[in-house]
């Protein structure tokens, strides 16, 4: 079974996505912060990441170039309400596979993790 | 007023969007008017900061049980109290409309960054950065009114969205 890790501070987004992607057979961790999914990742080791951008605590570029760093196979997906192109960039940049810009689309969500995980 | 529909067209737009995608609004614009009020007048507001080529507030104003019903039906199971679930979800759906109207603003030549949301619960809660011209737009859907606050200027510029 394909593991993923959702980062998202806000618990009801970290819901969404256990629901949808649980009901397709997923197994589904979570953290709610960039320093907890440094923590996760490395005891979980999933198949992909669901990343947020704009969190406490660590933001999800300064996590997604550290996981990068400690964890190059790290395969990241960002997902974000903040569609500028600039941050886009900057995410693919630092390493990002994708970017799912919400509002959350559960087919767009699956796509996604079939892209990557099969 | 020019300047003033510049700056909330793309809140309206992006609020219309996702209360759409997300929650399957039938939604009917009301009239745009000019409030200046520190206080909140709905039981829940959500609160975002801009900051950038255009800095100020936007706040979005909800009745308890619109936003239940909203966050019930984006999540897809009943949300029978304002707990802490329901806070983020009608938090995050604030960020998106945000999220969403920065991006539109950005290909008009505005760069800016969005603070995460705050939550204000309860009517007559004095804000100090509400306290300020800013423009309403009330929505109306099956779910309830929502009121659209937005505060905001260019930086560098002397002309508030409302003045």
């Amino acid at each position: 079974m394909s593991k993923v890790l959702v980062v998202d501070d806000a618990r009801f987004m970290r819901l969404r996505y256990r629901k949808l992607l649980t009901s397709e057979g997923y197994d589904v961790v979570e953290a709610e912060n960039g320093k907890e999914a440094l923590r996760v990742y490395e005891e979980e080791q999933p198949d992909l990441v669901f990343l947020d951008i704009t969190m406490p605590v660590m933001d999800g570029l300064e996590t997604l170039r550290e996981l990068k760093q400690r964890h190059d196979e790290a395969r990241v997906v960002m997902s974000s309400a903040l569609g500028q192109e600039r941050i886009i960039i900057s995410a693919i940049k630092a390493g990002a596979e994708d970017f799912v810009v919400k509002p959350f689309e559960p087919n767009k969500i699956l796509e996604t993790v079939q892209k990557y995980v099969g | 007023m020019s300047m003033s529909v510049k700056f909330i067209n793309p809140f309206i737009s992006a609020a219309c969007s996702v209360l759409e995608a997300e929650a399957d609004a039938q939604i009917t614009r009301g009239k745009v008017s000019l409030q200046k009020s520190g206080t909140t007048s709905k039981d829940v507001t959500v609160a975002l900061g801009v900051t950038g080529d255009v800095k100020g507030g936007v706040f979005y104003g909800f009745s308890e049980q619109t936003a239940r019903a909203l966050v019930s039906e984006m999540l897809g199971e009943p949300v029978p109290i304002f707990d802490e679930l329901a806070e983020s979800g009608i938090a995050e759906m604030g960020n998106v409309i945000t999220g969403l109207a920065t991006a539109e603003l950005e290909q008009k030549g505005y760069l800016c960054r969005i603070a995460p949301p705050t939550l204000v619960t309860g009517r007559g809660v004095y804000i100090s950065t509400l306290d300020f011209h800013r423009l309403v737009m009330p929505l109306e859907t099956q779910y309830g009114d929502i009121e659209l606050n937005v505060a905001l200027k260019p930086v560098n510029d002397s002309t508030c969205t409302g003045q």
